[in-house]
């Protein structure tokens, strides 16, 4: 069955040999067990040297110590900051948004006055989309993608170490300015001419722009980072075709970053503009147009959505695989939905703005575009329930809060296809309808698959496994809680309430409702406590994980549980959609041969195909990126001063380039 | 579990050029900028074609010489760029030499017509949102044209100091990249800011 060379040289199978002709019959392989056939197997086996397995850990191994926190640059480190800072935000906001609620328990409450109402929905907005959901998801790509790829690190390791500084330098800055009173008010979106000096003279509108747009900075590295690490560094054989499903959605998560974050950098450096040095865009007066921001920030705003969705979509096809033992069913269908929803994403942004008295036809247009986006998530959901119908479920957290997730993602949707049709939305526009759909979608749709995969990879991240029993209470409270808090909310909308209000009177009869969503909220935060809670704990009492502890079939698993600072020993070969399934049922695996032990070395393969093209030498630790990320946000903050800072930090930044790329003696020879 | 060899990989050559990683690395940075130069350039028209007057009543529309020998200069300085990189494919780091500092010399050029361009405007930023497109962008490229000019004279630092090879040329080869997206990105800028008054 495996089609081997005539003249036999060791190493020297064609790894493309594919087993079946279609890769999801894989699982019979055919013509019986292989070991019986093979009396004298024609490759020697590599026995792991444990001399070279130190020098490679060694190699790889990532300082430690306080001046060594500045330096790593290892792919898993880096991830896993992103997913506990993103987590730290997660829990802030969480608490502004229950202090809101708890506002608007009962009418005409005083418990937080107006002005800080204000701050508080626009921190909680702003922070839940920015500083939580998108470094979140990147945390989780960053830290499994390239173990699920089978190699070593990201393509650029430095760079990734400096994404990871400007995110933290600009989230705190931003997070600090709500401790000192001085946060942004102009919500989520800023709108203009509300977020104009006139009516926000405040600096915290420039610091909104300003540590947003640098923020994005940091998503925008990440994200070229894994579509160069994915089409790049796949393990040997991996094909486009056989790539799991959870790289596709991290690589069109990336790429709608990359042409989605532009809008929002541009739009908040005109606003900086306007507001620091007088420029006219958003001023109509000086001919300029409000009207612009909208169409920039939701050119960015709304890809963002399906920019927080897609990898969660990944994650859910992720767990349903596993937790089914099943190959996926409708893989290319799920693929091509992915795909599809990246594409229609940028074709939706104005049904945000049908309240604006835009021309008509071009309205239409963008209402029935929007309505279409059903039909790739559609898709998903089908293939999903049919990889899972007669299938033994192993109801284990993780598919909890993907079963979770089915539920309050399609009601999500379907408040969707609803505030799509224009009639509809004019006269939900701007109330509590609004609030409940896009909980449903955000919470539904991203942090009830991204708390599924933080019990899921747990075990890589950090060699525990959490606690079954809070992870079941844990999705009970936040089931039942988010319902209890979002649902009623719909009704709220359609009785005329409207958001971003801080209290409202005793004889609108919005009470009762009001009511019953605070006490949900209350319950859905207990529920997010568990889990984090839950965390934490098993990080000192947590079962040790062993190897593959959830049966999965990507290589992520097919190392140890937490991987070593190399990830793969060997760097694997792989022949189908399901390695790992493959190789137990095998019993022997074919690997690459050849990278040296003394220095990071990583397989560069074709984009397409994956055939080993080239070795890529990868940097070691090194302090060049946090200095740069200080260098840069010398300039981001100081230009809130005096000019000069832009021109101060943009030699600061190229010194600390410099330092950086300058090329370290000996040159590397070969 | 049994493992063996199904590639050798020892053989592979440890610098490439069009296939290594930090080639299609820079191509996601120039695609982002890219995107900036669109998003800009779009704004820039839709801000034009919704005004009464553009520019606005009063004024003419920016003289057009000068911004056009910057475009010759622009186009020029990427064929430098390119002759310089096929100096180094021969082997000949004198001229790999010679072709980086040409190219530097002609955006420099750049940067002198621009600035002297840009101070004898009848307009400040702050005057209308005319103002306000023609300094922004031009300041936004004017950066640009001159962080490919620093970068470029450390990669002529490096090749006086002798570390490019007809192998080891990945570093031209990048620099080359972003130098011609740099370059380029004027050209639709060009034609918004000086052609759009005029075409409308
Ligand atoms: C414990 C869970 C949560 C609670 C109790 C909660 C509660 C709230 C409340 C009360 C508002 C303000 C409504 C108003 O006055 O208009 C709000 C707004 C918002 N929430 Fe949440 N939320 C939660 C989780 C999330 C999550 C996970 C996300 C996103 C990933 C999110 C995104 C937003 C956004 C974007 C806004 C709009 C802010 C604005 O109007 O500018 N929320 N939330
Ligand atoms: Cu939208």
């Amino acid at each position: 069955m495996d089609e081997r060379r005539e003249d036999g040289r060791p190493g020297d199978v064609d790894w493309r040999e594919r087993r079946g002709a279609d890769p999801s019959e894989s699982r019979e392989a055919p013509g019986g067990p292989p070991t019986e056939e093979r009396q004298e197997p024609l490759h020697p086996a590599i026995e792991d040297d444990a001399e070279e397995t130190r020098r490679l850990a060694e190699t790889w191994a990532a300082p430690t110590g306080f001046v060594g926190w500045f330096t790593p640059v290892n792919q898993r480190i880096i991830g896993r900051r992103f997913i506990v800072t993103a987590f730290v935000y997660f829990v802030l906001a969480g608490l502004l948004g229950v202090a809101m609620r708890l506002q608007l328990a009962v009418p005409e409450n005083d418990l937080l006055a107006p002005d800080i109402y204000n701050q508080f929905f626009t921190v909680h907005g702003t922070a839940m989309m920015f500083l939580f959901a998108i470094p979140v998801l990147e945390g989780f790509a960053l830290f499994v993608v390239p173990m699920m790829i089978g190699t070593r690190d990201m393509a650029f390791p430095r760079l990734n170490a400096f994404g990871y500084y400007v995110y933290l330098i600009g989230s705190a800055i931003f997070f600090l300015m709500l401790v000192v009173g001085m946060a942004p008010k102009a919500g989520w979106f800023n709108y203009v001419p509300l977020a104009g000096k006139l009516y926000e003279p405040g600096i915290g509108v420039d610091i909104w722009t300003t540590m947003i747009t640098f923020i994005e900075v940091s998503a925008l590295t990440a994200a070229v980072e894994l579509i160069v690490t994915i089409l790049k560094l796949r393990a040997p054989g991996m094909t486009l075709n056989r790539m799991p499903v959870f790289v596709w959605a991290s690589l069109v998560m990336a790429f709608m970053i990359v042409f989605a974050m532009p809008a929002i950098i541009v739009a908040s450096s005109l606003l900086i503009l306007d507001r620091l040095v007088g420029t006219g865009f958003f001023v109509p007066e000086m001919g300029g147009d409000p009207l612009l921001w909208q169409h920039l920030f939701w050119f960015f705003g709304h890809p963002e959505v399906y920019i927080v969705l897609v990898p969660a979509l990944g994650i859910v096809s992720t767990i349903v695989t596993t937790f089914t033992q099943r190959s996926l069913f409708g893989y290319t269908a799920i693929v091509i939905s992915i795909v599809a929803t990246g594409f229609v994403s940028f074709g939706l942004w104005v049904h945000h703005m049908f309240a604006t008295g835009l021309p008509h036809l071009g309205m239409s247009f963008f209402m029935a575009a929007s309505a279409m986006i059903a039909i790739p998530n559609g898709v998903q959901v089908f293939c999903w329930i049919a990889t899972m119908w007669g299938s033994r479920i192993r109801l284990a957290t993780p598919m909890l809060y993907v079963l979770g997730f089915f539920w309050v993602f399609v009601m999500g949707g379907l408040t969707g296809v609803m505030v799509a049709s224009i009639p509809f939305d004019l006269q939900v526009h701007d109330t509590y309808f609004l609030v409940a759909h896009f909980h449903y979608v955000l919470i539904g749709g991203s942090v009830m698959p991204v708390i599924g995969a933080l019990y899921y990879w747990y075990p890589q991240l950090t060699g525990r496994m959490m606690n079954e029993v809070a992870g079941k209470i844990s999705f009970a409270l936040v089931f039942v809680g988010f319902n209890v808090a979002f649902f009623p909310m719909h009704q709220l909308g359609l009785d005329g309430m409207p958001r971003r209000v801080y209290t409202y009177l005793e004889e609108s009869g919005w009470g009762d409702l009001n009511l019953l969503a605070t006490i949900g909220a209350v319950v859905l935060a207990a529920g997010f406590a568990t889990t984090m809670v839950n965390a934490l704990a098993s990080l000192r009492w947590g079962a040790k994980a062993r190897r593959n502890p959830w049966d999965a079939e990507t290589l992520e698993w097919a190392t140890e549980s937490p991987p070593p600072p190399y990830n793969h020993r060997h760097i694997p070969i792989v022949k189908s959609r399901e390695p790992v399934w493959d190789w137990r049922e095998m019993k022997e695996r074919p690997v690459v041969t050849g990278l040296r032990s003394d220095r990071r070395e990583v397989v560069v393969t074709s984009i397409l195909d994956a055939e080993p093209q080239a070795v890529q030498v990868l940097p070691a630790p090194t302090i060049w990126p946090f200095l740069s990320a200080v260098a840069a946000s010398v300039g981001f903050i100081g230009i809130l001063f005096h000019p000069i800072f832009f021109v101060v930090s943009f030699f600061l930044a190229f010194f600390s380039f410099v330092g950086w790329f300058w090329p370290r003696r000996p040159w590397q020879e070969d | 579990m049994r493992q063996y060899s199904g590639a050798d990989v020892s053989g592979l050559t440890r610098f490439s050029k069009q296939k290594h990683p930090l080639y299609v690395g820079i191509l996601g940075l120039i695609a982002i900028e890219l995107s900036v130069v669109a998003l800009l350039t779009v704004s820039c028209l839709y801000l034009m074609l919704t005004a009464p007057a553009w520019p606005p009543a009063g004024l003419e529309p920016a003289p057009l010489l000068w911004p056009s020998i910057n475009l010759g200069l622009l186009i020029a300085s990427m064929a430098a760029m390119r002759v310089a990189g096929n100096r180094i494919t021969a082997g000949d780091r004198r001229g790999l030499i010679v072709g980086l500092l040409t190219a530097v010399s002609l955006h420099a050029l750049v940067l002198v017509f621009r600035s002297l361009e840009m101070a004898a405007y009848d307009f400040r930023w702050d005057d209308h949102v005319y103002g306000s497109l023609m300094w922004t962008i031009s300041g936004f490229h004017f950066t640009h044209v001159a962080s490919a000019i620093v970068g470029t004279l450390v990669v002529a630092i490096l090749a006086v100091k002798g570390y490019f090879t007809p192998e080891r040329q990945l570093g031209v080869v990048v620099d080359t990249l972003y130098w011609n997206f740099v370059s380029a990105a004027w050209i639709p800028f060009y034609l918004a800011l000086y052609w759009g008054p005029r075409l409308i």
